[in-house]
């Protein structure tokens, strides 16, 4: 998760666009970014819904940006479904650098609980 | 064929079709420690569980059949004393990656299916044949839990077995970007760079994952 925050800055940054990294963990809050909010339903049906529930988010993203971008949009779950398990299974480390440098972020999104292979 | 997907609203595109394809046929096929049947026994156990089911069969030990069903349903309960007791009950470490990568991947798959309103795809039909033995003589253990080649990334956290990192690869650049894409912080195809973090970073915190 930590990665990919930074890459969603980076990425927002190089696009002149914004985002508000808190709507990652906290659904209460909004993304700011073009499609977000059907993304994140998205994301969260493919992961935790129901047949239909997936159906409703799935149709409500290729409303707002189309199928093409909803097949990305499954692309890219499927991946990390993937990245995700690789990741925890194999203990990868996120090193000390990158925790100094994505610290405020950390703190701010309370990433810490997700920490399975903290190193000493 | 494989993936013929053909209840979907419509068609998707050609390179990750053939991704989910050639993943598929590489299912099948006898690995670098486990044969056909063995690889196609890991994904069911993991497919199961993660519809809260288990199975009952014997092409794979009962320590292979859990580690496969808990990293298929529960990645993120995973500790290092779970691959330390997986180890000592006798799956060896090329065994263990061999399984994240099969395991990981068929789940990958489900998940894409699953969002694009397509049933899961049956398992294919093992080939016949002995595992290659091929691992990568050159891993060592560093920071993580299994040997790597070179240093401790996620980029190499397969390396151990080199068939099954090249797999590892030749998936993540049609569903996700290729290592050269993922340099281009403004890359765009359906979604934007942005757009598709956004999808990663949800991902991985509801998956719990820390990386």
């Amino acid at each position: 998760m930590v990665s990919h925050l930074e890459m969603l800055s980076s990425s927002v940054h190089a696009l002149g666009h914004t985002v508000d990294l808190l709507a990652v963990t906290d659904r209460n809050v909004d993304p700011r970014l073009h499609g977000g909010i059907e993304l994140l339903n998205f994301v969260d049906a493919v992961l935790g819904g129901s047949a239909s529930e997936i159906s409703v988010a799935r149709s409500a993203l290729r409303s707002a940006l189309g199928w093409e971008a909803t097949v990305d949009a499954a692309g890219v779950i499927g991946n990390f479904e993937m990245m995700n398990r690789i990741a925890d299974a194999t203990g990868m480390p996120v090193g000390k650098g990158r925790r100094r440098t994505s610290a405020d972020m950390i703190d701010r999104l309370g990433l810490a609980r997700f920490d399975h292979v903290a190193e000493d | 064929m494989a993936f013929a997907m053909l209840s979907l609203e419509q068609p998707i595109r050609d390179d990750l079709v053939a991704g989910l394809r050639r993943d598929w046929v590489r299912l099948a096929e006898p690995g670098a420690t486990w044969t056909g049947m063995q690889r196609i026994s890991l994904a069911a156990h993991a497919r199961a569980a993660r519809s809260g089911v288990s199975l009952t069969e014997d092409a794979l030990s009962a320590t292979a059949a859990e580690a496969a069903a808990v990293l298929g349903a529960r990645p993120a309960s995973v500790r290092v004393g779970d691959v330390q007791k997986w180890t000592e009950a006798g799956l060896d470490p090329q065994s263990y990656v061999e399984l994240i990568g099969v395991v990981s991947r068929t789940s990958a798959a489900d998940s894409i299916l699953r969002g694009l309103g397509a049933e899961p795809e049956p398992f294919p039909a093992p080939v016949d044949g002995s595992p290659s033995g091929e691992v990568a003589s050159d891993a060592r253990y560093r920071r993580a839990w299994v040997p790597m080649v070179g240093g401790t990334s996620i980029v190499s956290a397969l390396s151990l077995v080199p068939s099954e990192m090249n797999a590892m690869f030749d998936f993540h650049g049609p569903a996700y970007l290729t290592m050269e894409q993922m340099a281009d912080p403004v890359f765009t195809r359906g979604l934007d760079r942005a757009q598709m973090e956004l999808v990663a970073a949800r991902t991985s915190a509801l998956n719990e994952c820390f990386y």
